[in-house]
């Protein structure tokens, strides 16, 4: 299991090219709802790490952060993109 | 099972803090929290537990459950979130269990679930689940269902043992289409269907009594909405719409309907006279109609990213329209005036921009004593003295259990929050004081607020402080709801004051 520091270092989108980190500091300093605020992460219109985001958006709400959740939901995305790269779905 | 195994069940428990000491016998044992404590297996013995209702096996390590379990029949509510079953444990089968959570898992199949049927609500998301075929008994009492996130390719069959399914997430999944099947889902209210490879709908889709629909970010080209007599919100972002057509029977109560990100040229104007939020954002359209006027409950109108230049002048007549998202379109002269004249509560071309949560320096301290004559106007327990309010911030600043956070408009301090740390027996550790929040008048409403207590809480997290709290007065009703709305809740406690000499 990942440390917190580890965890903050992880890259959360890929299209914004953005650490959890950076995605907390940019969800704590807009007071846009997700919608708006997650494009300020991910700089475009896909969904690939709303999974992710929308769970960080939500502890930064309730000011609660659970950094192994956070974890599992971006290594879910990067097995899942494996996994439907090689079709295996 | 003897005396001897009680003593070493109940102290296993005792020493995971899931019971007390004083803990007589299995049969008190109702409920039990056994989460994030890094096991690997029950002891076999756990089966004595035979009054248990709820138990939380979440955030652990474990891959089976022991059969002994069978004899948990009272149990209703197990929480398996987060560990490492491969499969249903088989022991869940003899169970009468009526909300089950293996989300998180590593579930490749659901079979025991067929001897499940006393199952309400079941969260199979975030597994590695390919198929759910036959997975369910004909005549079972699921009323939510997640399957989010796993590997589904195709859920016709499952579609037919859900007849009695209120709530239903297929999200995240690599489903190409929704079959004649969803039409036995006759009790579906809520369903979110988003990321998946949704290409085709079926005619029977349409006939639904659902109240809320997530379609977005599937591969829908080609689609005309229609009948949906119940529906009140519809989610169809991101989709690759080639036709996008809407008949006159359509959702006539429809409240919410988003359509971002689909390369719409045209403003689609949904039958419905109650709609209260309309998004469009992320397309190519270039005229907002003047029959947007019929919408006279239209609270939100989301318009970023599109070609538009002029607006209707009935958009100003719209009352109840408070946010407006218009911004990245080439808007005229004449549109622009429209917005000051409409002058919504949000607005994304009149929003503060550039303001900074900061920690408080020393220069600040001046202007943050003068923020609270703001405060202590509303605050009928307190008289606004410059002085004594410098000297206190001084000091709060000076100490070094406190952390003061400003909200910075260049050089100017336009809001702020102190807390300061406490020792509290009750919880047998640090908490935090929350005082002083307050945003300057004219910046109130942009969400100031919230982001000095989101980053209040953050610090108060890193702190490991066990609670953070605050007084509010009870005649400010908006400060009352503002720290309802995030998260706090009112204690039974009353504030009293003895003021020395």
């Amino acid at each position: 299991m990942a440390t917190q520091e580890e965890i903050l270092e992880m890259e959360i989108c890929e299209c914004g090219e953005k650490s959890v980190a950076q995605a907390i500091e940019i969800f704590q300093n807009t007071a846009l709802p997700f919608k708006k605020a997650k494009k300020l992460v991910t700089e475009c219109n896909k969904t690939c790490c709303r999974a992710a985001l929308i769970k960080l958006f939500d502890m930064n709400q309730f000011g609660q952060f659970d950094y192994d959740e956070i974890e599992a939901l971006i290594e879910k995305r990067i097995e899942r993109m494996r996994r439907m790269a090689e079709g295996d779905s | 099972m003897s005396t001897s195994d009680w003593e070493s069940l109940k102290a296993w428990l005792v020493s995971l803090d899931a019971i007390a000491e004083e803990t007589q016998k299995p049969e008190d044992v109702r409920r039990l929290d056994l989460s994030g404590k890094a096991l690997e297996s029950l002891p076999e013995t756990f089966g004595m537990l035979t009054q248990l209702a709820v138990l939380n096996l979440a955030h652990n390590a474990l891959s089976s459950l022991p059969d002994s379990m069978r004899a948990c029949e009272m149990l209703s509510n197990l929480d398996l979130r987060r560990n490492q079953f491969e499969a249903l444990p088989a022991v869940i089968a003899g169970l009468s269990l009526r909300s089950l959570n293996v989300s998180g898992n590593q579930l490749k199949n659901a079979d025991a679930l067929r001897e499940c049927d006393t199952i309400r609500v079941l969260d199979l998301s975030s597994n590695a689940l390919v198929t759910l075929s036959g997975a369910f008994a004909q005549d079972n009492e699921l009323r939510t269902l997640n399957v989010s996130c796993n590997y589904l390719s195709d859920l016709d069959s499952v579609f037919e043992s859900l007849a009695n399914a209120e709530r239903l997430n297929i999200s995240g999944n690599a489903l190409k289409a929704l079959g004649a099947s969803v039409g036995s889902l006759e009790a579906l209210e809520a369903l979110e269907a988003g990321e998946n490879q949704i290409a085709v709908i079926d005619e029977a889709f349409f006939s639904l009594e659902v109240e809320t629909i997530d379609l977005s970010s599937n591969q829908l080209r080609h689609l005309t909405l229609q009948g949906l007599e119940s529906l009140e919100e519809l989610m169809l972002d991101n989709n690759p719409f080639e036709t996008l057509e809407i008949a006159e029977d359509f959702a006539p109560y429809l409240r919410e309907f988003s359509c971002d990100g689909c390369g719409l040229k045209q403003f689609l104007l949904p039958p419905s006279r109650f709609l209260e939020v309309l998004c469009y954002s992320s397309n190519a359209i270039e005229e907002v109609p003047e029959a947007i006027a019929r919408y006279e409950k239209l609270r939100e109108l989301d318009l970023e990213d599109n070609a538009v230049r002029e607006l209707p002048d009935a958009l100003a007549n719209l009352l109840l329209l408070q946010t407006l998202y218009v911004e990245g379109n080439p808007l005229s002269d004449k549109a622009k005036k429209i917005i000051e004249i409409k002058h919504p509560e949000i607005c994304d071309l009149t929003m503060k921009r550039g303001i900074v949560i900061d920690e408080a320096k020393a220069e600040d301290l001046e202007q943050m004593a003068s923020l609270l004559e703001f405060l202590f106007a509303i605050e009928s327990d307190f008289t606004f003295d410059y002085k004594k309010q410098l000297n206190g911030i001084t000091r709060l600043f000076e100490y070094e259990g406190s952390d003061l956070l400003v909200a910075r408009d260049g050089d100017n301090v336009v809001g702020m929050v102190t807390m300061q740390r406490l020792v509290s027996s009750a919880a047998g550790d640090f908490i935090g004081q929350i005082e002083d929040l307050v945003v300057m008048e004219t910046y109130r409403k942009s969400g100031i607020g919230s982001r000095l207590i989101n980053k209040i809480r953050f610090i108060a997290q890193e702190k490991g402080y066990k609670r953070i709290q605050l007084a509010a007065d009870i005649n400010n009703d908006y400060a009352l709801q503002f720290y309802t709305r995030r998260g706090f809740s009112r204690t039974h406690l009353a504030i009293f004051h003895f003021k020395n000499a």
